[in-house]
C-alpha cells in the first residue's frame, strides 16, 4: 500500500471522527475487512500500545500505520493525526477578532461546561476499566486528594501511582 | 465575583518558538489519561506560571478545539501555540505535542512482543491509569471552574446535567451534544452590563 493511499484512508477516518478512538471503525472497515492490510489482532495491538503510552489516544494511527507498512506508515499515521489540528487556525482567526462578543461568550461558555460534563462522563468507563480492586480504587482516591488539596504537579502524582502498583505487585509476587 | 477569573492582559510578550516547542513537547507528550491531564497540566503551565495567554483565550482554544474533527487536544495545543505567536507558535506547538509520543508509540509498537506480559510493564500501566481517572475528574472541574459564578450557576447546572441526560440516557454524540450547546449558547439572550 503506498504511502499516500494509507495517508489518505487514515485521514478520511480521522477527519470524520470527533474522539480517540471514533475513527476506529472507519480503520477497521477500510484496511481490516477491505483492503486486507491489517488483522484485528494488529489493531487491537494498536489500541493496547496507546493506552499503555503517555500521550493522546488518537496515536493509535502510528501504531496502525507501522502495522501496515513499517515506518513510513506510521509517518502517514502521524500527518493523518496532526493534518485536522491544522482546522483550529481559521477559526481562531475568525472569533478571536469578537473574543469579548457576549454572544460567542454564551456560546463558549456553554460548550466548555458541557464538555467538562462529558469529561466526567468519560471517567466512568475508564474506572471501569481501570479501577479493578481495592488498591486501584485507592490509588485514585489518593490521587484526587492530591491534586486537589496539593500543588504537586499531575505528572509525578501519576508516576507516584505506577511505582505503588509496581511495589504492590512485586509484594504480592512475593 | 462574575467573570473575575477571566481576566484579559493584552500586552503580554509573546514566547519565543523553542520555548513553545519544549512547554508542548514536556507537557502535552507524557501525561497518561488523555486529552484531559493534558489540558488541566498546560493550564496551570500557560496561564498560572508563563501568563503567556489570558483565561479566556484558553477556553477559546479549548471549546473550538472541542468542535474540531480528529484529535482535539492536537487541536487545542496548535491553538494556544497560534494565540502565542501566531504561525510560527501553531506549528511549534503542534511538533512539540506530537512528534515525542508518536515516536514513543512508535518504538513502543516495534517492541510490543517484548513487553506485552511483563508483570512489572503491566503494573505500573495499571497504576497510572488508575490515576487517569482521578485527573479525568478534575480536569471536568478545572475547565469548569472559571464558569460557574453567581448569576450563571443555574444555567450551567442545566447545561451540564443536560449533556449527561443526552449523553447517557439518549446515546447521542458528544459532538452532537457540544454543537447544539454551541448553538443554545449563541442564541442566549445577550446580559446587559
Amino acid at each position: 500500500m503506498s504511502f499516500l493511499d494509507l495517508y489518505v484512508v487514515l485521514l478520511r477516518a480521522t477527519i470524520t471522527s470527533f474522539a480517540g478512538l471514533a475513527s476506529l471503525p472507519a480503520i477497521q472497515d477500510a484496511l481490516v475487512l477491505h483492503r486486507h492490510v491489517l488483522t484485528e489482532a494488529q489493531l487491537n495491538e494498536a489500541v493496547v500500545i496507546t493506552r499503555s503510552t503517555p500521550g493522546a489516544v488518537g496515536l493509535y494511527v502510528v501504531s496502525v500505520g507501522y502495522f501496515v507498512s513499517g515506518v513510513s506508515g506510521a509517518v502517514a499515521g502521524w500527518l493523518a493525526l496532526v493534518t485536522p489540528a491544522v482546522m483550529i487556525v481559521p477559526l481562531l482567526h475568525y472569533a478571536g477578532r469578537r473574543l469579548h462578543h457576549p454572544r460567542l461568550q454564551n456560546l463558549l461558555k456553554m460548550v466548555v461546561v458541557s464538555s467538562a460534563a462529558l469529561l466526567f462522563a468519560a471517567a466512568f468507563p475508564l474506572a471501569k476499566d481501570a479501577l479493578t480492586g481495592w488498591f486501584t480504587y485507592a490509588l485514585a482516591a489518593i490521587g484526587l486528594l492530591l491534586m486537589f488539596v496539593t500543588k504537586i504537579d499531575i505528572f509525578w502524582i501519576i508516576l507516584g501511582s505506577a511505582i505503588l502498583s509496581v511495589g504492590m505487585s512485586v509484594l504480592a509476587a512475593s | 465575583m462574575a467573570d473575575e477569573t477571566i481576566v484579559e492582559t493584552s500586552h503580554r510578550k509573546s514566547p519565543e518558538p523553542w520555548q513553545i516547542a519544549n512547554l508542548f513537547a514536556r507537557y502535552a507528550n507524557f501525561t497518561w489519561g488523555g486529552g484531559s491531564a493534558t489540558v488541566s497540566v498546560l493550564h496551570k503551565e500557560i496561564i498560572d506560571r508563563r501568563d503567556w495567554l489570558s483565561e479566556s483565550e484558553f477556553t477559546l482554544c479549548f471549546a473550538l478545539a472541542r468542535l474540531i474533527p480528529g484529535t482535539n487536544l492536537l487541536a487545542f495545543c496548535t491553538g494556544i501555540g497560534w494565540m502565542a505567536r501566531r504561525g510560527g507558535g501553531a506549528v511549534c506547538a503542534l511538533l512539540g505535542a506530537s512528534v515525542p509520543s508518536a515516536l514513543l508509540v512508535l518504538v513502543c509498537t516495534m517492541l510490543f512482543s517484548f513487553w506485552e506480559h511483563d508483570p512489572i510493564v503491566q503494573a505500573a500501566i495499571r497504576g497510572a491509569v488508575a490515576c487517569a481517572v482521578a485527573v479525568t475528574v478534575r480536569t471536568a472541574w478545572v475547565i469548569a471552574r472559571p464558569h460557574v459564578v453567581q448569576g450563571s450557576r443555574t444555567m450551567i447546572a442545566l447545561v451540564a446535567v443536560g449533556s449527561l441526560v443526552l449523553y447517557w440516557g439518549f446515546d447521542i454524540p458528544a459532538i452532537d451534544i457540544l454543537l447544539s450547546c454551541a448553538v443554545v449558547g449563541a442564541l442566549l439572550p445577550v446580559a446587559r452590563a
